[in-house]
């Protein structure tokens, strides 16, 4: 028996490969005894056609070096690194490359600067670090081990769904994890991680930015550096005295995984 | 090289061309793949052995694309979306396009991004109703319903558009 009631849907799924191969020629008399689907039909598929041939170019462009060394795990330089993402420019946010310049902007008038939420966030997680990262017995208040309790309080205390990135593969176990002040009101999670050599490196998470922007930033006296990005509800900073691309790997990494649990 | 990071590379051109689509911007599509890329390289053990590197690649970039579209939308940003595709946006620089290409890549960006996903990834990469409803965490059906209506209204706008074009001869 053959199928005689077609409709527009099979249009859509004749066009798009869906049409069981039976009914094909049961539906092209259709058309033909129907101008208006046959016109109809015509028009998707130039329209498609159309759109092939405007996305075709993409394919034969060259991959960008960014994206290939993405995968090859190859740190692009470091500038290029820290690229403003699609989504923040998108929305037209500001960037900030403190950097080096981190101790002299410190120094001018903050009325005169667009925001210093980002070199407050830096400096309270490099206070963080340098005060807890050098404790040998009391470094945490909740251990890796009790890992589970350990993200449950601090995501209710910090109010962000937390998870502790697993940075195993750049060599780094959690430590645990503690509670600290941040800001005038606010709190704010440390997660201390350790490598198989003892250096330390930490992760401090606040849900209290209202500002969007990312670098990096060392006091002026030197001492660790932090790595940092703040984006509007949350702001994060991963400090230690890693060689710059190391430590921009590991914050890759641990951004990537502590983004997936927010907004998971 | 592992044979995992060479399935993902020779993915690239695919993935630039299906964010190409939804964002049309190149610097802002590449920026979107490399989002995908770092999820991707991170989530690696998530990858089953066996399932197709595309879909999987497709899938996460399908999630940052629409997360970030309604964080967007969320922040009273939707304004960066072209509304008008009449005065929407200056070609891209770096891009030679002809008239059709700029109007059909115009109307596409005016259509909503969950249609768009849909009707590009059939379209245009290829993917089987099954795969592409998949890939949108979205049952069959309602992937239909985004494609047909996708193409409706992608024929309304072109049709305006060449309305629009008409008559602006018509007033020289």
């Amino acid at each position: 028996m053959t199928r005689s009631d077609f409709s527009e849907r099979d249009i859509h799924m004749a066009l798009d490969g869906e049409l069981p191969g039976e009914e094909r020629m049961a539906y092209d008399a259709w058309l033909e005894a129907n101008p208006e689907m046959k016109a109809k039909s015509a028009r998707y598929i130039a329209d498609r056609a159309a759109m092939r041939a405007a996305l075709a170019g993409v394919m034969d462009e060259p991959v960008p070096a960014r994206l290939r060394q993405v995968v090859l795990g190859e740190a692009p330089a470091k500038a290029s690194a820290w690229r403003s993402r699609w989504w923040l420019s998108a929305a037209a946010a500001v960037m900030l490359a403190v950097g080096g310049l981190g101790g002299y902007v410190a120094g001018i008038d903050s009325v005169a600067r667009g925001g210093d939420g980002d070199d407050q966030l830096a400096e309270q997680a490099i206070a963080a670090h340098v005060t807890y990262a050098a404790e040998k017995r009391h470094a945490v208040e909740v251990p890796a081990s009790d890992r589970d309790h350990l993200q449950t309080w601090l995501s209710n205390r910090v109010g962000l769904k937390l998870v502790a990135p697993d940075l195993a593969a750049e060599g780094f176990d959690l430590v645990g994890g503690r509670l600290l002040p941040a800001g005038d009101q606010g709190k704010a999670a440390m997660l201390l991680y350790e490598d198989a050599k003892g250096e330390r490196i930490s992760l401090y998470v606040t849900a209290e930015s209202s500002e969007t922007s990312k670098g990096t930033y060392t006091a002026e006296t030197g001492g660790p550096e932090a790595v940092y990005w703040l984006d509007k509800g949350y702001a994060c900073a991963v400090v230690g005295s890693l060689p710059p691309e190391r430590l921009s790997d590991v914050a890759k990494s641990a951004y990537g995984q502590l983004l997936a649990g927010i907004s998971s | 090289m592992d044979d995992k990071k060479a399935a993902i590379l020779s993915e690239i051109p695919r993935l630039r061309r299906y964010a190409r689509s939804l964002l049309r911007e190149r610097d802002s599509a590449d920026d979107l793949v490399q989002d995908c890329l770092e999820r991707a390289l991170v989530r690696l053990d998530n990858w089953q052995t066996g399932e197709s590197p595309r879909r999987w690649l497709f899938t996460i970039m399908h999630h940052l694309f629409i997360d970030q579209m309604r964080k967007v939308n969320r922040r009273g940003e939707a304004a960066m979306l072209p509304l008008d595709t009449g005065e929407a946006q200056a070609a891209p620089a770096d891009q030679v396009e002809t008239i059709a290409s700029r109007e059909i890549m115009d109307a596409l960006q005016a259509i909503s991004p969950d249609r768009r996903a849909a009707l590009v990834m059939v379209a245009i990469e290829g993917f089987s109703y099954a795969e592409a409803a998949n890939i949108l965490g979205v049952p069959a059906g309602t992937l239909m319903s985004r494609i047909a209506r996708g193409r409706e209204e992608l024929r309304g706008l072109l049709d305006d558009t060449s309305r629009r074009r008409s008559i602006r001869i018509v007033e020289k």
